[in-house]
């Protein structure tokens, strides 16, 4: 029996040297969210990715810096999963969906962006918030104040005080007494695309 | 097949071949001990050394998608533990195997064949094999995972669910017995924070704790059930009732499960769940307390307490839980 035990971990550990964070961040019910998101899209595929993956830490360093904040706690360990949906229309790729885990209110929340090739927002979804401000959050005129920015946009977006320019300041937050998840989600919305551009997801951001 | 499996981990996990972007491995370690006043012994289980819930286990949960040129179209999951049993002079190896379908993206619904979870009540979508806390099914109202094969689909207002299995849960035997099952839930958790599902199954099937077959008789289940999940700031809400004819008795059952998030990152969590049963004449009262403590992003800690009304057990658990993604 004993031999059963020392086979798993000589196969589990034989030729792997990085280990991923558990904390990922999926679609639920991937079929009827990419639909709804992208309604011109056909089908999407499934990619998982890490900065530990695609740079480790020299590659957290460059986020952390574009961010303007270091990345802390369960939901930003340099091993997290991200879970990137390309989406086609036919054989063709049309765009892409992608979460982030973020700190909240009342725990995690995940903020999904729906983008162009060119890395335009072209939807914006709140999936995990437990807040009972949650609905204000989720309304679709607020997701609306989202579409058009680029990652350019929110580099005027400094996440540790809340202060934004140009478009970025523009977006009102609709649940006042939800401040602390507005600023999450704006937070998460500005590493949403850091990311994105970092793992060679958008080829060239548009303005850049 | 065990080796079988164990030799496609093998393969999978071998350098260079783990590096595809379509798939994911995960290592899975536990350790569990605690202490029953029943017994006046130190015991290494969760719930029974003979059912398939928490024991001293290693193993693996893996997960690849396979995709065309114009996007995914099917899963492949396999979830396998190797479990140890520890009780006084049964000491033992068992396998163990949750997860293990395929499943396929139609026009229509999802079609998945293997080990999966059957379309009735909480367990069919809410994952419990990794928790103490247990679920009507998991508490021997049905089973958590069963054999056979299933449809899933998703809706703007909610989910659709029907499954066809062996009625027999962790092992697959053929002896007349099937269970057939179908579940219709309104809400989507993710978005709505809430979901409300109705349940319906309906089958000859077999009495089984874990790998054991207690009977290997199959027997009438007729079941309806209601399930219900609601999230609001830092609670969450669960509950599921039953009631029928289950293992050939009349029976009913329910929990209520309330759970409380005690930081913005959901690393620690106390639970409280009562859970209710009578089957034939015989009724039961469980209490069950727990608490989460996520030490880092790939170990959790859990301490639990169950008191049992009908034996006055009291059993006190402790859980090392260590879910680590493996990837070159």
């Amino acid at each position: 029996m004993k031999k059963y035990f020392l086979f798993l971990l000589a196969i589990i550990f034989c030729g792997t040297s990085a280990a991923w964070g558990a904390v990922g961040c999926d679609l639920n019910d991937p079929d009827r969210d990419v639909a709804r998101l992208f309604p011109e899209s056909t089908g999407y595929k499934t990619i998982y990715t890490s900065v530990v993956q695609k740079g480790g830490e020299k590659l957290l360093a460059r986020i952390e810096t574009r961010l303007g904040d270091k990345f802390h706690g369960l939901y930003e360990t340099i091993d997290v999963p991200y879970t990137v949906y390309e989406i086609f229309k036919q054989k063709n790729k049309i765009g892409y969906i992608h979460g982030v885990n973020q700190k909240g209110q009342f725990g995690g929340i995940q903020v999904f962006l729906v983008l162009d090739l060119d890395g335009r927002i072209k939807g914006f979804y709140i999936q995990k918030m437990t807040s009972q401000y949650a609905g204000k959050l989720r309304d679709a005129k607020f997701g609306k104040q989202f579409v058009g920015l680029t990652l350019k946009d929110f580099e005027q977006y400094d996440v540790q005080t809340g202060k934004a320019a140009g478009k970025v300041e523009a977006i009102k937050n609709p649940a006042p007494e939800a401040e602390a998840d507005f600023r999450s989600a704006l937070r998460a919305t500005k590493k949403n695309l850091i990311l994105m551009d970092e793992f060679g997801f958008i080829s060239k951001a548009p303005g850049q | 097949m065990f080796k079988g499996l164990l030799i496609g981990l093998m393969v999978i996990a071998l350098p260079g071949l783990a590096q595809a972007a379509d798939q994911l491995l995960y290592f899975e370690a536990q350790g569990i001990a605690g202490y029953s006043t029943l017994l006046e012994k130190p015991v290494y289980y969760s719930m029974n050394p003979d059912a398939e819930m928490q024991k001293p286990s290693i193993g693996f949960d893996y997960l690849k998608k396979f995709s065309g040129e114009s996007g995914d179209w099917g899963t492949f999951a396999l979830q396998y533990r190797l479990a140890g049993i520890f009780n006084g002079d049964d000491k033992r190896l068992e396998h163990q195997v949750y997860n293990a379908y395929f499943k396929v993206r139609t026009p229509g619904p999802y079609v998945w064949v293997g080990h999966n979870r059957p379309a009735f009540g909480l367990s069919s979508y809410f994952d419990s094999h990794g928790l103490i806390l247990r679920t009507l099914a998991i508490q021997g109202f049905g089973y958590d995972r069963d054999w056979g094969v299933g449809l899933t689909r998703d809706f703007s207002w909610g989910d659709v669910a029907a499954s066809l299995t062996t009625g027999t849960g962790m092992p697959a035997y053929l002896n007349g017995n099937y269970m057939s099952a179908g579940r219709v839930s309104y809400g989507v958790l993710s978005q709505d924070n809430y979901n409300i599902g109705l349940s319906l199954g309906y089958g000859n099937t077999m009495n089984t704790m874990g790998y054991n077959v207690i009977d290997p008789t199959p027997l009438q289940m007729r079941l309806a059930g209601v399930d219900m999940a609601y999230l609001r700031n830092n609670f969450e809400h669960r509950f599921e009732f039953l009631a029928g004819q289950w293992l050939g008795s009349d029976s009913y059952a329910f929990l209520y499960r309330i759970g409380m998030n005690l930081d913005p990152e959901n690393r620690y969590k106390i639970e409280a769940q009562p859970t209710y049963w009578k089957t034939g004449n015989d009724t039961d009262f469980q209490m069950n307390l727990c608490f989460s403590a996520q030490m880092t992003s790939n170990l959790t800690l859990r301490l639990a307490y169950t008191n049992d009304r009908n034996t006055t057990e009291n059993l006190f658990v402790l859980q090392l839980y260590f879910y680590m993604p493996v990837l070159r």
